[in-house]
Order: structure tokens, then C-alpha cells, then sequence
């Protein structure tokens, strides 16, 4: 009995293996053409691609850019940081 | 009119004097803001460990809405983001703040000289990315919006705004002919 009780105090969101994401937030400031040329710098995507994610932020509102591990998001936004786009990163929320 | 080349492989850009003082005049203002010199000095600890291994024990979410915006929380939650801060702001302050000495070392050697000139075989990367953080700084203060190219045509030209807006709409223009000689 006492072994369930235990069980029931783990908290099952770190029982479920959800990536992480990392999100760009739009600004009224950063170029449109700016945030392409980052996109393709730092995650090696096609020039079409940088430009759809670069659309998504911009009509969105934001857009999920990478997923992975805490760690490998933890990068990924300190390098956009670095080239000055506001970026965070969280759980992914669908499961 | 300034502009970036493409030269062989590199690029160069054409600045007149005046051009060059305002660009080194922005740079000063950031890097002030970033705190130039040794950047461990901003930070008491009295964490032991800490201190041997030069790591702040703690650093404050800045204040200053600049800051904030070029130094920006990476978490929503406000104790995961200051923890993520506390192991990471001093590198990203650094690094923009060697890109904004890089672009100011260029830019002294124009002014030294007393005439404009061009800057040859410049990083384009770093000039990139020193531009851009200084029309973020300039964004912030002027607080720029969608509406702001209506808001800048229709104030009168004694608004001390207006320059700061033209500066800001210059970089703008710089940091495109830079991308389109690059994308």
C-alpha cells in the first residue's frame, strides 16, 4: 500500500516523455529578412522553410523552431539571443 | 548614400565621417549599458564555490527595458529563467559586447583619419548582429511599434525624436543592404 501512495506523489509530467520546444515571439522590430538569414544560420533550414517559420512569427504571433532535450533548447536559445531574437523555451504541450 | 559591397568573397562597407561618429556614438551608449571592463565586477558573491569559479551567485533580471530586451528571460517561469540567467548572461553580454567593440575598433580608424572611407573585408556576421542589437536599443527608447514609420513623418522637425528615428530607420536600411548581399 505504501509503495502506491509513494507512486501517486510523483509528478506525471516527468513520467511522460514530452520534448521540449523552443519558441520565437515576434517583434516590431527585427527585420523579416533579418530573422530568415537567423533561421538558416543556426538551424540549417531551406530558404523556404526560414521564410515559413519567419511568416508563422510574424502573422502568429510566434513559432516553435526547434524540439529536443532541455539542454539542446537551452542552446538553441542562447543562440538566438546572441543574434538578438526574443526566444524561450518550455515543455511541449501536447502529449 | 553608405552602402555595403560584395568584394570577391568579403564584403566592405562605405561610410562618410559623420556616418562613422554616429555609429561609434551608439556603440559607446550600448556598451556603457552593457557595462564595458571586467564584467565579474558588476556581481558581489559571497558564495565560495561561486567565487573560485568566477560564477555570480545570482544576477538580477535587468531593470533597464534595453537590457531586457537584448538579455531577455529564456523560461516563463521566473525561477528557472533566473537560474538559466545566473549560468548564461555572461557569456551572451559578452559576446555582444565584443561584437560592439569589433565594429567600434573599425570605425575609430575612419574617424582617426579624419575622412570617411570603407571598411575593407569586414565580419558580416558580427556587423550583422551589432546593428541589429543597436536598432534594438534605439526600438526600445523610441519605443517603435507597427505604427511608428506614420508616427516619425508626422512629427515636426524640431522634435528632439526625430533624428533618433532617422538613425533608427538608417540602421535599418544598412542591415538590409547587408542581407541582400547575403540571403
Amino acid at each position: 500500500m505504501a509503495k502506491t501512495a509513494l507512486k501517486a506523489e510523483v509528478d506525471i509530467s516527468e513520467l511522460i516523455d514530452r520534448p521540449w520546444i523552443t519558441i520565437v515571439w515576434d517583434d516590431p522590430v527585427n527585420l523579416m529578412s533579418y530573422v530568415t538569414h537567423v533561421f538558416i544560420k543556426l538551424f540549417g533550414f531551406s530558404k523556404e522553410r526560414a521564410h515559413e517559420l519567419m511568416m508563422q512569427v510574424h502573422n502568429e504571433g510566434r513559432a516553435v523552431v526547434s524540439s529536443g532535450t532541455r539542454e539542446e533548447m537551452e542552446r538553441d536559445v542562447q543562440r538566438l539571443h546572441e543574434n538578438g531574437l526574443w526566444a524561450t523555451l518550455q515543455r511541449d504541450d501536447k502529449i | 548614400m553608405s552602402s555595403f559591397e560584395k568584394v570577391g568573397d568579403g564584403y566592405s562597407l562605405d561610410l562618410t565621417l559623420d556616418e562613422a561618429h554616429i555609429l561609434i556614438n551608439l556603440v559607446e551608449q550600448l556598451l556603457e549599458l552593457l557595462g564595458e571592463g571586467d564584467f565579474f565586477h558588476h556581481y558581489d558573491s559571497s558564495d565560495p564555490l561561486a567565487q573560485l569559479l568566477a560564477m555570480p551567485s545570482e544576477i538580477v533580471t535587468p531593470d533597464d527595458p534595453v537590457l531586457l530586451r537584448l538579455l531577455p528571460n529564456a523560461y516563463a517561469d521566473p525561477e528557472a529563467a533566473s537560474d538559466f540567467r545566473r549560468y548564461t548572461e555572461p557569456q551572451l553580454r559578452g559576446s555582444k559586447q565584443r561584437n560592439l567593440r569589433l565594429i567600434r575598433e573599425e570605425l575609430t580608424i575612419l574617424v582617426d583619419e579624419n575622412h570617411g572611407g570603407v571598411i575593407e573585408e569586414l565580419d558580416a556576421d558580427i556587423w550583422l548582429k551589432a546593428l541589429n542589437d543597436l536598432r534594438i536599443a534605439l526600438s526600445v527608447r523610441l519605443e517603435i511599434n507597427e505604427n511608428s514609420f506614420d508616427k516619425f513623418e508626422l512629427l515636426p522637425d524640431e522634435d528632439p525624436q526625430k533624428p533618433v528615428y532617422a538613425v533608427y530607420f538608417w540602421l535599418g536600411w544598412l542591415q538590409e543592404n547587408l542581407l541582400g548581399l547575403l540571403l
